[in-house]
C-alpha cells in the first residue's frame, strides 16, 4: 500500500504527510505533488543531453599540455591508456572508473530505472530504490576529473617551460555530468512503487 | 446510493502529441540545434587542402607543424605520407580559409629549421617550437593549385621583400658562395642566393637580390667581385693583409663598384659577372669592348695536353676570342659512352668578328650559326711548335657532316668540331727534323776543307806570283801596239768610213727616208700583232715553267748536296791542276799584247778624221731634220699599235702570272715608246743629237 492509496500526500522536504489534494506544505511550505507527472519525461530529456554531451567529452582533449618543445594532446581514454605504459596501473584504473565506468554506469542506470517504472515485473523495487541511491549520491563524483583538470590548469602556469591548459572535453565532459545528475534527480523514486503489483506484503516505505 | 448519475457521454478527447510534453525537452533540442550549428560552422570554416611535397620529412608531424605565412599562421599539417614509391614525402596541409585564395600556382614552400652558417644563426625559434612550414605567394590570385614542390632553400626574396633582381655569373678564376650577402662601403645592399653549377660545369651562377632602397647603386657598367677569403702581400710599405670583414672571410660575399659614369640602371633579369678582385674588375671594364663576349662550349672527343686557359681562338688565323675555361666532362647520355671528354669555353669577342651593323652576342651567335651551316668547325691546332701549345681554331670543312649550332635553353651554344691538326703537324717537323739530321753536313765541310787547302797551294804557287810582272810586261807590249804603223792607219781608214757615211746619209735624205720608216713601222706593227698572237703561247710556258720548277722543288735535296759535293771536288780538282796553274803566265801575255796596241792606237792621227766625218753629220742631220717632219704620224701609228696590243693583252689577262709578265711587256713596251717620243722630239729639237749622240 502507498501513501497515495491511503489518501495521503508526503512532503517531499520535510517529510510530513498531509491529506491527498493539499497544495502546499503547512509547515515548509514546498509544493505538493503526489506524483510528478512530468518526472520521466524530465529524466529522458535530461538523460539524452547527459549522453549527448558525453561523446565529444570522449572525443575532444581533455588537457592540453604545453612542454617545452611540445604540445600534447591527450583524451580521456588516450589519457588513461598513456598512464597505463607509463606503469601508473593505479591512476589509470582510477582515472578509467571515475570518467567512463561511472558515467556510463548512470546512465545505464537511470534508463534501466525510467524503463522498469512501467514494467510490473523485474528487479525488486527495494534494490531498485537502493540503484537510485547509489546513482544519486555517486554522480557528483564523476566530477573529480573536472576538479583535476582545473587544480592541474590553477597550478602548471610556468609561462614557456610547461603550461596546462583545460581542453574541449573538461566543458563537456562536465555538461556531461551536470545533466546527468540533473536526471538522476528528476526521477520521482515513489513511482518505483506505483509500477509494483498490489501485493500487501511490500513494504511501505513511500 | 442507488440514484446514480446518469451516464455521461465520455468524448475521449485525443491528446496533441505535445500536449502532454514538458518544456524540458527544449534543453535536448536546444542541445541538438547547438551541436549542429558547431559541426556545420566547423565544417564551413575548413579551408583547402593541399599537398607539398618535400624530399624529407625534417621534423614536420601531422597535426602539429603549421603553415605560417610572414610568421603567421596559416595552415596546419593534417598529414604526413609518403608519394608513390617512397620517393618524396607528402604533406597534406589544411589551409585557413581566407588565405586560401591566395596560395596559387606560384606558391613556394620550404621547411624552416634551425640553421647555422657563417653568416648567423636562423630559425633559432624553431629550436623550441619545431620546425615549421613557410609559404611565400604574391597578394595577388592566380591560378589555384593543389599540389606543390616543396623547396629545399628560402627562397632568395622573402614574403614581403621586393627588390632588383640580377642574376651573377662566375669568370674562371672567380667564385661564388651560397647565400653570400652583397656589401657596398661596408653595408649589406643584397644578397646571392643559392649558387649552382651549369650544366656544362663552365661556372657557377646565382640568382642575386639588391634591396629596393639601394638599386638605383647598379648600372650596366657596374662591375661585382669577390671579397671572400683575404689577400697578403709583402711591399716596400711592410706585409699587409687586407679582408673586408670577418663575415666575408669566413662566408665569403661580394662587393661592387661603378668605375665609370654612364650606363643604363641595370634591369630586373640581368646578368653580372663576379670577378676574382676589384684590379681585374676594374681591369675587365676597360679591356673588353661594350658587348658582352659571345659564349661558346666546344667539345673535344681528343684530350690532348696544351690547351690552357688564355689560348687563342681563331678564326682564318685572326684572333676573335681567348679560351676562357677548360673542363672534363662525362655524359653517357649525351655521348653513348663514359670516355672523358674535353669541354672547351670559348669567349668570343664580337666586336672582332666585323660584324655589320648590331654588335652584339646574338648578333655574332647568329653570324657563328650560318657560318656552321656552311661548314665552320672547331679544331684544335698547334699555336707553338716549340711549345706544343695548343689554340682553337675555326675552319671551314669542306664537305662535313651537317651540324648546326643551337642555342636553346640556358645553356651555351655548342660548336661542332672536326679532327685536330695538331698530331699532323707534328709529324711534319719531326720528319723535317730527320731530314736535316740524314743531310751529309760532314763530308760537305770536308770537301770544303780540302778546297780551302787547294786555294792555299795555288795562291803560294810560284808561278802565281810571277802574274804582276807578266801583266806589265802585257801592258808594254800593248802600248807598241798602239803605237804601231797599222793603228796609227786606223784614223785614216776611219776617215775613209765616215765620208762615206756622209754620201750614205745624203743619199739617204735623197729617198726620203721617213716613208721608208713609216713603211718600216707598219712592219713592225704587224710583227708586233704576231708577237701578240705568240703571246698566248705564253700560259703554256708559265705552265712548263711551273712544271719544271716544281720538279726543281721535288728534286730530293740530298742529291743536290752530293751533286754539289762533287761540283765542289770536280772545282777543287780544277784548281788544283797543272793547266790553272799557267793560268797567270797566259795571263800575263795576253795583257803585254793588248799594252802594245794601245801605244799604237796613240800615236794615230785619227782626231782629226774624226772632225771631219762629225762635220759631215751635221749636214746629214740637217737632212734629217727636214724629214723629221713626218715622225709625229709615225708616232701617232706607233700610239694605236700600243693601244691594240694593250687591248689584246687584256684579252689575254687570265692567269696572274701571266697578265703580270704581259703587264712588264706592256710596260716595257710603252717605255720604249716614250722613248721613241722623246728621241723624235730631241731629233726634232736638235737634229744634231742624231749624229753627235748626245
Amino acid at each position: 500500500m502507498t501513501a497515495r492509496e491511503a489518501g495521503l500526500v508526503a512532503c517531499t522536504r520535510c517529510g510530513r504527510a498531509w491529506p491527498l489534494g493539499t497544495a502546499d506544505c503547512g509547515r515548509c511550505g514546498a509544493r505538493l505533488v503526489s506524483r510528478d507527472k512530468n518526472s520521466l519525461q524530465r529524466v529522458w530529456a535530461l538523460w539524452i543531453v547527459g549522453l549527448m554531451c558525453y561523446f565529444p567529452a570522449n572525443m575532444y582533449p581533455m588537457l592540453l599540455t604545453r612542454q617545452l618543445f611540445s604540445v600534447d594532446e591527450s583524451t580521456i581514454i588516450g589519457g588513461a591508456v598513456d598512464l597505463a605504459h607509463h606503469g601508473a596501473y593505479g591512476i589509470a584504473a582510477i582515472i578509467l572508473v571515475a570518467s567512463v565506468v561511472i558515467p556510463l554506469g548512470k546512465f545505464w542506470a537511470i534508463a534501466f530505472l525510467a524503463v522498469s517504472v512501467r514494467q510490473e515485473r523485474g528487479f525488486a523495487s527495494h534494490r531498485r530504490l537502493l540503484m537510485y541511491e547509489v546513482v544519486e549520491y555517486i554522480g557528483r563524483w564523476s566530477m573529480i576529473d573536472i576538479f583535476v583538470v582545473a587544480i592541474l590548469s590553477a597550478l602548471v602556469q610556468l609561462k614557456g617551460l610547461a603550461t596546462i591548459t583545460p581542453g574541449p572535453a573538461a566543458f563537456f565532459f562536465a555538461l556531461s555530468v551536470i545533466f546527468t545528475m540533473l536526471s538522476a534527480q528528476a526521477f520521482d523514486p515513489r513511482m518505483i512503487w506505483d509500477a509494483q503489483p498490489n501485493d500487501n506484503e511490500a513494504s511501505d516505505n513511500g | 446510493m442507488a440514484n446514480t448519475p446518469p451516464p455521461v457521454e465520455i468524448t475521449t478527447v485525443r491528446k496533441s502529441v505535445l500536449s502532454g510534453a514538458s518544456f524540458i525537452w527544449i534543453i535536448p533540442l536546444l542541445a541538438l540545434v547547438v551541436a549542429f550549428g558547431v559541426a556545420w560552422q566547423s565544417y564551413a570554416a575548413r579551408g583547402p587542402v593541399i599537398i607539398v611535397k618535400f624530399t624529407d620529412g625534417a621534423g614536420i608531424s601531422a597535426g602539429e607543424t603549421k603553415l605560417k605565412y610572414r610568421d603567421i599562421e596559416v595552415g596546419e599539417v593534417e598529414e604526413v605520407g609518403f608519394g608513390e614509391g617512397l620517393e618524396q614525402v607528402e604533406v597534406h596541409i589544411r589551409l585557413h580559409k581566407d588565405i586560401a585564395p591566395y596560395v596559387d600556382a606560384s606558391s613556394v614552400f620550404w621547411i624552416v629549421q634551425p640553421e647555422v652558417t657563417a653568416q648567423g644563426v636562423s630559425g633559432l625559434s624553431t629550436v623550441l617550437s619545431g620546425v615549421y612550414i613557410e609559404g611565400s605567394w604574391d597578394s595577388e590570385i592566380g591560378f589555384a593549385a593543389s599540389t606543390f614542390k616543396g623547396s629545399d632553400v628560402a627562397p632568395l626574396i622573402q614574403p614581403g621583400e621586393s627588390g632588383l633582381q640580377i642574376a651573377f655569373r662566375s669568370t674562371a678564376n672567380g667564385s661564388l658562395t651560397d647565400n653570400a650577402p652583397i656589401m657596398f662601403r661596408g653595408i649589406q645592399v643584397g644578397q646571392v642566393g643559392r649558387a649552382q653549377i651549369s650544366r656544362s660545369g663552365a661556372y657557377a651562377i646565382t640568382e642575386g637580390l639588391i634591396y629596393e632602397e639601394h638599386r638605383n647603386l647598379i648600372s650596366s657598367s657596374t662591375r661585382f667581385w669577390d671579397t671572400s677569403g683575404f689577400s697578403f702581400s709583402v711591399g716596400p710599405s711592410g706585409a699587409e693583409i687586407d679582408f673586408s670583414s670577418l663575415a666575408t672571410l669566413v662566408g665569403g660575399g661580394i662587393t661592387f663598384d661603378t668605375f665609370v659614369s654612364g650606363g643604363d640602371p641595370a634591369k630586373d633579369g640581368e646578368i653580372f659577372e663576379v670577378f676574382e678582385d676589384k684590379e681585374t674588375a676594374r681591369n675587365s671594364l676597360f679591356t673588353s669592348s661594350e658587348v658582352d663576349p659571345l659564349r661558346v662550349s666546344v667539345i673535344f672527343d681528343e684530350n690532348i695536353s696544351g690547351l690552357a686557359v688564355g689560348a687563342p681562338v681563331e678564326l682564318s688565323g685572326f684572333r676573335i676570342g681567348t679560351v676562357e675555361s677548360l673542363s672534363g666532362i662525362v655524359d653517357f647520355n649525351q655521348f653513348g659512352d663514359s670516355r672523358v671528354r674535353l669541354n672547351v669555353v670559348l669567349s668570343i669577342q664580337p666586336a672582332r668578328l666585323g660584324l655589320p651593323g648590331d654588335v652584339s652576342a646574338a648578333a655574332a651567335l647568329s653570324l657563328l650559326q650560318d657560318r656552321v651551316a656552311n661548314g665552320l668547325r672547331a679544331r684544335l691546332a698547334s699555336a707553338s711548335l716549340l711549345t706544343g701549345g695548343l689554340k682553337v681554331e675555326m675552319v671551314e670543312v669542306p664537305d662535313a657532316a651537317p651540324a648546326r649550332l643551337s642555342a636553346t635553353g640556358v645553356d651555351m651554344p655548342v660548336m661542332p668540331t672536326t679532327k685536330s691538326e695538331t698530331s699532323d703537324a707534328a709529324a711534319t717537323v719531326e720528319g723535317v727534323f730527320t731530314r736535316i739530321n740524314n743531310l751529309p753536313i760532314e763530308e760537305l765541310l770536308n770537301s770544303a776543307i780540302n778546297v780551302m787547302n787547294s786555294a792555299e797551294l795555288l795562291m803560294s804557287n810560284d808561278d802565281l806570283q810571277k802574274v804582276p810582272a807578266d801583266v806589265s810586261t802585257l801592258l808594254s807590249d800593248l802600248s807598241g801596239i798602239v803605237t804601231s804603223d797599222d793603228v796609227k792607219n786606223i784614223p785614216i781608214a776611219l776617215n775613209a768610213t765616215l765620208t762615206r757615211v756622209e754620201g750614205l746619209v745624203a743619199e739617204l735624205e735623197k729617198q726620203r727616208i721617213a716613208e721608208t720608216l713609216g713603211k718600216t713601222l707598219t712592219a713592225a706593227a704587224d710583227a708586233a700583232e704576231a708577237v701578240t698572237s705568240s703571246v698566248e703561247g705564253v700560259p703554256e710556258l708559265i705552265t712548263d715553267i711551273q712544271t719544271v720548277a716544281s720538279k726543281a722543288a721535288s728534286l730530293e735535296f740530298d742529291v743536290l748536296i752530293q751533286e754539289l759535293t762533287s761540283l765542289t771536288s770536280s772545282a777543287e780538282a780544277l784548281v788544283s791542276s797543272p793547266e790553272t796553274a799557267q793560268l797567270p803566265v797566259a795571263l800575263s801575255g795576253a795583257l803585254d799584247q793588248l799594252n802594245a796596241t794601245l801605244r799604237e792606237l796613240r800615236e794615230g792621227g785619227a782626231v782629226e778624221n774624226v772632225n771631219q766625218t762629225l762635220a759631215s753629220a751635221r749636214n746629214a742631220a740637217d737632212s734629217i731634220a727636214v724629214s723629221s717632219r713626218d715622225l709625229p704620224q709615225v708616232i701617232n701609228r706607233l700610239n694605236a699599235l700600243f693601244v691594240q696590243a694593250g687591248r689584246t693583252i687584256e684579252g689575254y689577262n687570265r692567269g696572274d702570272e701571266l697578265s703580270r709578265s704581259v703587264e712588264a711587256t706592256l710596260r716595257d713596251i710603252q717605255q720604249a715608246a716614250g722613248a721613241l717620243e722623246k728621241l723624235a722630239r730631241t731629233i726634232e729639237r736638235n737634229p744634231n743629237s742624231l749624229l753627235l749622240g748626245r
